[in-house]
């Protein structure tokens, strides 16, 4: 039997989650070991295989209709997917523009921050994404694993990964799961 | 009593408890958030439903009494899913993400319940309404996203505190937590007793001061005593690195169960003075650090002279809220070594000299504070507890809406007046005149006062009066209020001003303070601020000594000052209003060469040839106390 295929992306977040991903250290070899670790932000390969892989894993919320097609492809290519991190379960932290009338968080950030000089302007480009509201992941897509945490800890992602590489659904309970 | 049986457990419990209480009897654990044992069962958040057999609808085990025979299930999958359903619907009302939360990570009962329930995510996002944020207060902050209703805070303000600044205005959804009639939190009725912030389940009540200071599992906690007042409450000190952190109240403690007073919990960690690190000596008219050895040598030199020279020997005053054990070393030194005749408290032993006089006449007379939670009728004469031994203000307060009657008996203006069916205020002085015109009035019916009149009717109705007295009551006031409580089995509750200030009477420590012709003056200040007033009096003394551990007018015109620990940091015994003794915990270690009070009081002695060492717990009790004393 093959390895299982395992891709991941990351879309509104931080790359925090894969930072604690490559924080398991040398268990990542491990990871290599069961399953064939694909498309990833981490390596060469950057989408993930049109023939389909076993596992997606996400990182981050959806904030645009890039982000939108992002899940969208990776949900069509995989058959378990995975929520990574606060982000990608919740919305997180940029969700707290959610709150705010989009045009105000923009102005904010791109013409009133104090690091902004006076030629600061909101970027109109029309290649740009159009904005939406912060969403988790399963308000775009169906999720299949929900892996909270800002971020989760690499015992965590090690155990997840580790668990789907063997064909098994991980369960997060007692010291695994956690939110922040 | 009753058989009831809870997920297979059969226990006999007393009728009417709620299923709640009668399963943690079981030793069943059901999670609550609006449930909060010091409140009053609300049922308002739904976490905690059962399934009750013969029940069409699960039941909040919270507020449902329990029945002969009742068999209950805390655990079955429907009781379940409604749990997370009732968290589901709490996270989709308002801001309940975790990562920009104060509490995240331990401390918030809301993200705890979800763990528990194996929340991975929540089912439906919020509604991404902003609620304001009332930033207002000195000493909390009112975060409205946080917020889940559960109406801990507003059960906890009226109930426990008797304030109720606390209320929720609109209905449902947009129901909303408000300060008074809708006013800003800092410019509402709010006395900042912090109890809010204690019972909060969430981060919608945080303290600023020890906000983002550290979750609770990374602070230490020390079991101890506040000792600000004669009210002595329980509180647990938190800390993290040495670093006084955050003050609670500890619901076990059995004077205050829970609630403290501002001054108790936000003040302390409002210290702004300097710490005196080392002994500090005169040379040439300016202080200079110096060893202890150096500075016990000089304080020797200027103060063995005098051992034995009775009005113009050394004068000792020391702060009441020293431990028993330092002020019996301070009376053993200087009354028994010294022979000084001026040997006294700061503020002269105010109000507690008074009740040892009746004490000494009358015997025993006051009582514990228990007495008030079943009081119809409070009389509070010659004290504001609104501004002194205010957890006993909380306490009258509290009772106020059971229909207790509420009498204020005072010369000057008080903080209970809005709050009393009558206020009788005489000029200062005539307390004891307008007593016995009460008194009379409850005798035959007559007074030429109305409010003196009413006042009577009002204790004769009672079947528990209780009364309270305070340092504006001279000896001959309070002996007829004691004549008068006993006329009508009222009990009696002091307010006896310093934490120790009643320990400090039981060692005669009460003397009105005069320099006199006195040659020196030792003041053990400890970390109390001395008056201007007492700055003046003892400034002209030709020599100085003063052991504390803040720096302040007093230790800057001293020859010889010697560092001690603040309350904090000081362990030890205090006799509290109710003549509990209580036992202060050190939460902090002294920086520096600081060392505790009755370290620096026995360093001195041996230094002069003389002895500090006291069987404080005799001392105490060699005379009648106003209150019956529990030293166990």
């Amino acid at each position: 039997m093959s390895k299982p295929k395992i891709s991941s992306d990351w879309m509104c977040g931080c790359a925090g989650c894969h930072m604690s991903l490559l924080d398991m250290d040398e268990r990542i070899l491990q990871v290599a070991e069961l399953a064939d670790i694909r498309a990833t932000p981490i390596t060469d390969l950057k989408e993930p295989d049109e023939g389909g892989v076993d596992v997606g894993v996400l990182e981050g919320g959806i904030n645009n209709t890039a982000n939108e097609e992002v899940a969208h492809r990776m949900r069509k290519r995989c058959k378990i997917l995975v929520s990574l991190g606060d982000c990608a379960v919740f919305g997180g932290v940029p969700a707290m523009r959610n709150f705010l009338p989009l045009e105000e968080s923009l102005r904010r950030a791109y013409v009133e921050a104090e690091s902004n000089d006076s030629e600061c302007k909101i970027p109109s480009d029309p290649e740009l994404a159009t904005m939406t509201k912060v969403r988790a992941i399963h308000e775009v897509v169906p999720v299949d694993v929900f892996v909270p945490g800002c971020p989760p800890d690499p015992d965590v992602i090690f155990y997840v990964l580790s668990e789907l590489a063997q064909g098994r659904k991980p369960e997060l309970t007692g010291d695994l799961l956690h939110w922040h | 009593m009753v058989n009831v049986t809870i997920d297979g457990k059969s226990i006999q419990i007393a009728e009417g408890t709620t299923v709640l209480r009668a399963a943690e009897q079981a030793g069943v654990n059901i999670p609550v958030l609006c449930d909060h044992p010091h409140l009053v069962p609300f049922g308002g958040c739904r976490l905690c439903v059962v399934d009750v057999e013969g029940m069409r609808t699960l039941q909040p085990a919270c507020s449902l009494p329990v029945s002969n025979n009742m068999v209950v299930h805390t655990n079955t999958e429907k009781v379940l899913a409604a749990r997370k359903f009732v968290l589901t619907l709490i996270f989709s009302d308002r801001n309940h993400f975790c990562p920009y939360c104060q509490v995240s990570g331990g401390d918030c009962e809301l993200q705890n319940a979800a763990l528990d329930l194996g929340m991975t995510h929540w089912e439906y996002q919020p509604n991404w309404k902003p609620y304001p944020v009332d930033a207002s207060h000195p000493y909390l902050v009112l975060d409205h996203n946080r917020c889940i209703l559960c109406r801990r805070c507003v059960r906890a303000c009226s109930e426990l505190v008797g304030n109720s600044t606390l209320g929720v205005e609109e209905r449902g959804a947009s129901s909303m937590l408000v300060c008074d009639v809708g006013v800003p939190f800092g410019e509402s009725s709010c006395i900042s007793c912090g109890t809010c912030s204690q019972v909060c389940p969430t981060g919608a009540i945080i303290d600023r001061r020890s906000a983002y200071q550290g979750l609770d599992k990374k602070v230490t906690r020390t079991a101890s005593i506040c000792v600000g007042c004669s009210v002595g409450c329980g509180i647990e000190v938190l800390t993290r690195d040495n670093r006084l952190v955050r003050i609670l109240g500890r619901w076990d403690a059995p004077v205050n169960e829970g609630i403290v007073c501002k001054q108790g919990r936000f003040l302390p960690l409002d210290e702004e003075r300097a710490r005196i690190a080392t002994p500090l000596v005169k040379k040439d008219g300016k202080q200079v650090a110096a060893s202890w050895d150096e500075a016990l040598q000089v304080a020797a030199a200027g103060l063995t002279p005098l051992v034995g020279k009775n009005g113009s020997g050394v004068a000792a005053v020391t702060s009441d809220r020293l431990t028993v054990e330092s002020l019996a070393a301070f009376k053993k030194l200087f009354k028994d070594g010294f022979h000084s005749d001026m040997v006294t408290t700061l503020g002269d032993g105010e109000g507690v000299a008074v009740a040892a006089d009746v004490a000494a006449e009358l015997g025993a007379f006051s009582g514990s504070l228990e007495s008030l939670a079943s009081a119809d009728c409070v009389v509070v004469m010659g004290v504001d507890l609104t501004a002194e031994e205010q957890v006993v203000g909380f306490m009258v307060k509290r009772i106020l809406q059971s229909k207790t009657a509420l009498v204020v008996i005072d010369s000057e203006e008080n903080g209970l007046a809005p709050f009393s069916h009558v206020m009788i205020k005489m000029a200062a002085g005539a307390e004891k005149a307008t007593l016995e015109a009460v008194q009379k009035a409850l005798k035959d019916g007559s007074a030429a006062d109305e409010e003196v009149k009413h006042a009577a009717a009002l204790i004769s109705k009672a079947t528990h009066p209780v009364f309270v007295y305070g340092k504006r009551l001279n000896s001959a006031a309070l002996k007829t209020a004691v004549e008068l409580a006993k006329s009508v089995n009222g009990s009696l509750v002091g307010s006896l001003t310093g934490a120790n200030s009643l320990a400090a009477a039981q060692l005669g420590l009460g003397k009105t303070f005069k320099l006199n012709g006195h040659q020196a003056v030792f003041v053990a200040l400890g970390d109390d601020t001395p008056s201007q007033q007492f700055v003046q009096s003892v400034e002209k003394a030709p020599f100085l000594v003063v052991q504390a551990s803040h720096v302040s007018r007093l230790t800057a015109v001293a020859d010889v000052v010697l560092p001690v620990e603040m309350w904090a940091e000081t362990s030890g015994h205090y006799l509290n209003l109710e003549g509990r003794l209580q036992e202060s915990v050190a939460a902090l270690k002294p920086a520096g060469e600081v060392i505790s009070s009755l370290e620096a009081l026995k360093a001195l002695a041996a230094k002069v040839g003389l002895s500090a060492d006291a069987d404080w717990q005799a001392e105490i009790t060699a005379k009648t106390s106003p209150v019956q004393l529990t030293l166990a």
